[in-house]
C-alpha cells in the first residue's frame, strides 16, 4: 500500500471503500474542478452516507429511480431474448452483420458462480481470444465483465454487450430504455449514455493493451440501442464518444495524481462516520461538517444530478452568496465578481468598482437601470 | 362428468396432504404455492358440481389444474428446443388453455432437481435446465426436458439463434391447424407470437410494416437461415454432448455440472471444460 492510499483510507474512515459503477465513473467528468468530490471519489467515500448524516439527505438526480430500473431491465431483457434476437437484427440492418454471425455468449455468470473477479477472467480470456483469433471469434458476448483502475482501486464495469465481427472491431452495445422520438432523443440521457459507454472503451482499450494488443480494435462508436418511437420496438443509433473517452481518460489520470490535493489537507482530516457494530454511525454531525468544509467544493447546479453531497455544497454556497448557486451562465458573465452580495452592491452604487471590475460594474447598473423602470412602470 | 370430478377430488386431496407435508418441513413458499392450487382446484371443483352456464370458463379452470410442470411440457415439446420461461408462458397462452405464469416457473427448475435426487427416474420426465457447451453446467434461464437427447439440451454459441429458429419454424408449423379451431383471442395470441418471430427473421416480415403474416413465409425464412447455422451449431452441439458423457455422472448429465469455487491458488476441482 502507497502512502497515497494510506492518506485516502484514513481520510474515508473504518467504512468499507465503495466500488465504482459506470455511472459513477461518468459522473466523475461532471464537475472536474471539485475537489471535494475528487478526494471522496478517490477515497471511495460513501457520499449519500456521508450526505444523510450532516443533514441533507439527498432526494433524487445522482441515484436512479426503481421505476427507471424496473423498465431498463424489462427493456433489455426483450432485446436480449432468444440469443439477442432483437439484436441481431438491428447488427444486420444497420451495420452489416453477416448472417453466419449470431453467436452468443452469456457472460452473466460462469457455471452458476456469478462473482466479479470469475466473470472478469473468463469475459478477459474470451475478449482477448477473439482480438487474437479473430476468425474463432463470437459475435455477441452478453455482460461481460470489464475491469478498471479508478484512483488506485479497481472498478469492475458491466456492459450491457459487446459485440465483435462488425468490421472486425469491437462495439460497445448499451441498451438504453429511454425513447428515440422521430430520431430525437433528450440529451441528457444521450450524454450519459455515452459517458458510461466511454467508461467501457476505456476498460476495453486498457485490457487489450495490457496484453500488447492494439487499442484501435475497440471502436469508439457506441451502439445505443433504444425503444423506437412510441413502441416497444427497438431501433439502434451510432453515437462518437472520441470526446467521452478522452475526457474520461484525463479525469482518471487526475485522480491517478490525487497526491497533490492530499498534501494540502491538514493531516488527520477524516471523514469518518464512526459506524458501532450495529451499523449506527456515531461521528458527530458538526465535527463532520467542518471537516468536509475543510475541503474546497465548487459547487454548481448540475451537481445535483450527479453527486450525492450535492445538497450540502449548495447549502454552503448559498451561506457564502457564491455566485455558483445561480448556475454557470450567471457565473460566466459575471466572472471576475465572488459573491452575490458584490453583484448587487456594485448594481445599486453602493460599492465602488475597482479597475477590472468597471466593465461588469457598468453592465450591472444599466440591468438594474431597465428593472427598476419596469418595477416602477407597473404600479 | 363423473371423471373429472373424480380427478379433481383425488387431486384436492393430494394437495391438502402435500400441503400438510410442506407445513411441518417448513417451506413457506411450497405452502403458499400449493394452497393458491388448491384454491384454483376448489373453485374449479364448484364450477364443476353447479350446472355449467359458461362452459369456456370450465375447460380453462380444469386444463389450468394441470400441474405447471406439466403445462411447461406441453410447450416445450410444441418448440422443440430449450426456451427461457417467458417464450414458454407466451407460448402455452398462445396454443393451450389454462393460465402459466413465468413466476410460477421459478421454483420448478429447483423442485425437479431435489425430485429427482429423491427418487432417481421416477417420473416419466423431468424438467431441467440446458448445459452450457463450454463448462457443461446449467445454462441461465433455459428450461429443457430431461427425454431429450443431450444434442439437444446442450447450448453452444450457435445453439440460441439455432434454436429460435427451430422455435419459429416449429410455431409456424403448429399455427395454421390451431387457426381452424381457435377462438378470436387464442389466434390474435398466435399472430402476436408469430409477428414477434417473423420481425427477426430476414425475409419473415410482412410485406409492408403492419401487413398481416404468413406462417408459411415464416417457416420457410426460418429455415433458410437455419441452414447456414445448423451443420457448425450441430458439430459443437455433439462434440459437448461426448464430453459431457464423459465427465458427467447421471444427475450432472441432467442438470449440470456442479462447479467448485476456484480460488487463485488453483488448487480447486478442475473445470471440466475443452482440453
Amino acid at each position: 500500500m502507497t502512502a497515497t492510499d494510506a492518506r485516502l483510507d484514513s481520510l474515508r474512515g473504518s467504512t468499507e471503500p465503495l466500488s465504482f459503477t459506470a455511472r459513477t465513473i461518468a459522473a466523475l467528468t461532471a464537475n472536474p474542478g471539485c475537489v471535494r468530490r475528487a478526494l471522496m471519489d478517490a477515497a471511495g467515500a460513501d457520499k449519500a452516507a456521508l450526505a444523510t448524516h450532516v443533514g441533507f439527505p439527498q432526494r433524487s438526480g445522482a441515484s436512479q429511480s426503481p421505476f427507471a430500473l424496473t423498465r431498463g431491465g424489462i427493456f433489455e431483457a426483450q432485446v436480449k431474448a432468444s440469443g439477442g434476437a432483437d439484436l441481431v437484427r438491428l447488427l444486420r440492418d444497420k451495420l452489416g452483420l453477416d448472417l453466419p454471425e449470431v453467436s452468443y455468449s452469456d457472460l452473466e455468470s460462469v457455471g452458476g458462480n456469478t462473482t466479479k473477479k470469475v466473470r472478469y477472467r473468463r469475459t478477459r480470456a474470451l475478449l482477448l481470444r477473439a482480438a487474437r483469433h479473430p476468425d474463432q471469434a463470437g459475435t455477441l458476448y452478453d455482460h461481460p465483465m470489464l475491469r478498471l483502475q479508478v484512483g488506485g482501486h479497481l472498478a469492475y464495469l458491466e456492459p450491457d454487450v459487446v459485440a465483435f465481427q462488425i468490421q472486425g472491431k469491437f462495439h460497445v452495445v448499451e441498451v438504453k430504455s429511454f425513447a428515440v422520438i422521430d430520431g430525437q432523443a433528450d440529451e441528457e440521457s444521450v450524454a450519459a449514455a455515452a459517458m458510461q459507454a466511454a467508461a467501457y472503451i476505456v476498460a476495453l482499450q486498457d485490457m487489450l493493451t495490457a496484453e500488447s494488443l492494439s487499442a484501435s480494435a475497440v471502436s469508439t462508436d457506441v451502439i445505443l440501442v433504444t425503444p423506437e418511437n412510441f413502441s416497444p420496438q427497438a431501433t439502434a443509433t451510432f453515437i462518437d464518444v472520441r470526446k467521452q473517452v478522452a475526457i474520461l481518460r484525463r479525469q482518471l489520470a487526475r485522480m491517478a495524481r490525487i497526491g497533490v490535493l492530499l498534501d494540502e489537507l491538514p493531516s488527520g482530516l477524516t471523514f469518518d462516520l464512526a459506524p458501532d457494530p450495529d451499523g449506527n454511525y456515531t461521528r458527530a454531525r458538526g465535527e463532520l461538517a467542518s471537516a468536509l468544509e475543510v475541503v474546497p467544493a465548487r459547487y454548481q447546479p448540475r451537481c445535483l444530478k450527479t453527486c450525492e453531497l450535492a445538497g450540502f455544497c449548495r447549502d454552503e454556497a448559498r451561506a457564502a452568496g457564491a455566485l455558483t448557486v445561480l448556475g454557470s451562465v450567471v457565473r460566466d458573465d459575471l466572472g471576475s465578481l465572488d459573491s452575490i452580495s458584490t453583484a448587487l452592491a456594485l448594481a445599486s452604487g453602493i460599492r465602488q468598482p475597482s479597475a477590472d471590475q468597471a466593465d461588469i460594474a457598468r453592465a450591472l447598473r444599466y440591468v438594474k437601470s431597465i428593472s427598476d423602470t419596469l418595477a416602477g412602470g407597473t404600479v | 362428468m363423473q371423471e373429472p370430478l373424480d380427478a379433481l377430488e383425488t387431486r384436492i386431496a393430494e394437495l391438502r396432504r402435500a400441503i400438510r407435508g410442506a407445513l411441518t418441513v417448513r417451506e413457506q413458499d411450497r405452502v403458499r404455492e400449493l394452497r393458491a392450487e388448491l384454491r384454483r382446484a376448489e373453485r374449479s371443483w364448484d364450477a364443476l358440481v353447479t350446472p355449467p352456464d359458461r362452459p369456456e370458463e370450465d375447460r380453462q379452470g380444469l386444463a389450468s389444474l394441470l400441474p405447471a410442470r406439466e403445462q411447461v411440457h406441453q410447450a416445450l415439446t410444441l418448440l422443440g428446443a430449450p426456451a427461457a420461461p417467458k417464450l414458454i408462458a407466451a407460448v402455452h397462452a398462445a396454443f393451450f388453455a389454462g393460465q402459466l405464469t413465468p413466476s410460477r416457473l421459478a421454483s420448478l427448475r429447483r423442485d425437479e432437481e431435489r425430485s429427482y435426487r429423491a427418487a432417481p427416474g421416477a417420473r416419466p420426465y423431468y424438467l431441467c435446465p440446458a448445459l452450457t457447451s463450454d463448462l457443461l453446467s446449467a445454462a441461465r434461464a433455459l428450461l429443457c426436458v430431461s427425454t431429450w437427447p443431450l444434442e439437444q439440451r446442450i447450448i453452444g454459441p450457435l445453439s440460441p439463434r439455432v434454436d429460435f429458429l427451430t422455435a419459429a419454424i416449429q410455431i409456424a408449423e403448429a399455427a395454421p391447424s390451431l387457426s381452424g379451431a381457435a377462438t378470436g383471442s387464442a389466434s390474435a395470441a398466435v399472430d402476436r407470437l408469430l409477428r414477434r418471430f417473423a420481425m427477426n427473421i430476414p425475409g419473415a416480415g410482412p410485406a409492408q410494416p403492419g401487413g398481416s403474416v404468413h406462417a408459411e413465409t415464416i417457416a420457410a425464412a426460418a429455415r433458410a437461415e437455419f441452414d447456414i447455422h445448423f451443420a457448425r451449431d450441430h458439430d459443437d452441439r455433439a462434440q459437448a454432448a461426448v464430453r459431457a458423457r464423459q465427465q458427467l455422472d447421471d444427475a450432472e448429465q441432467l442438470f449440470g455440472a456442479r462447479l467448485a469455487a476456484v480460488d487463485d491458488t488453483g488448487t480447486g476441482r478442475r473445470l471440466p471444460g475443452p482440453a
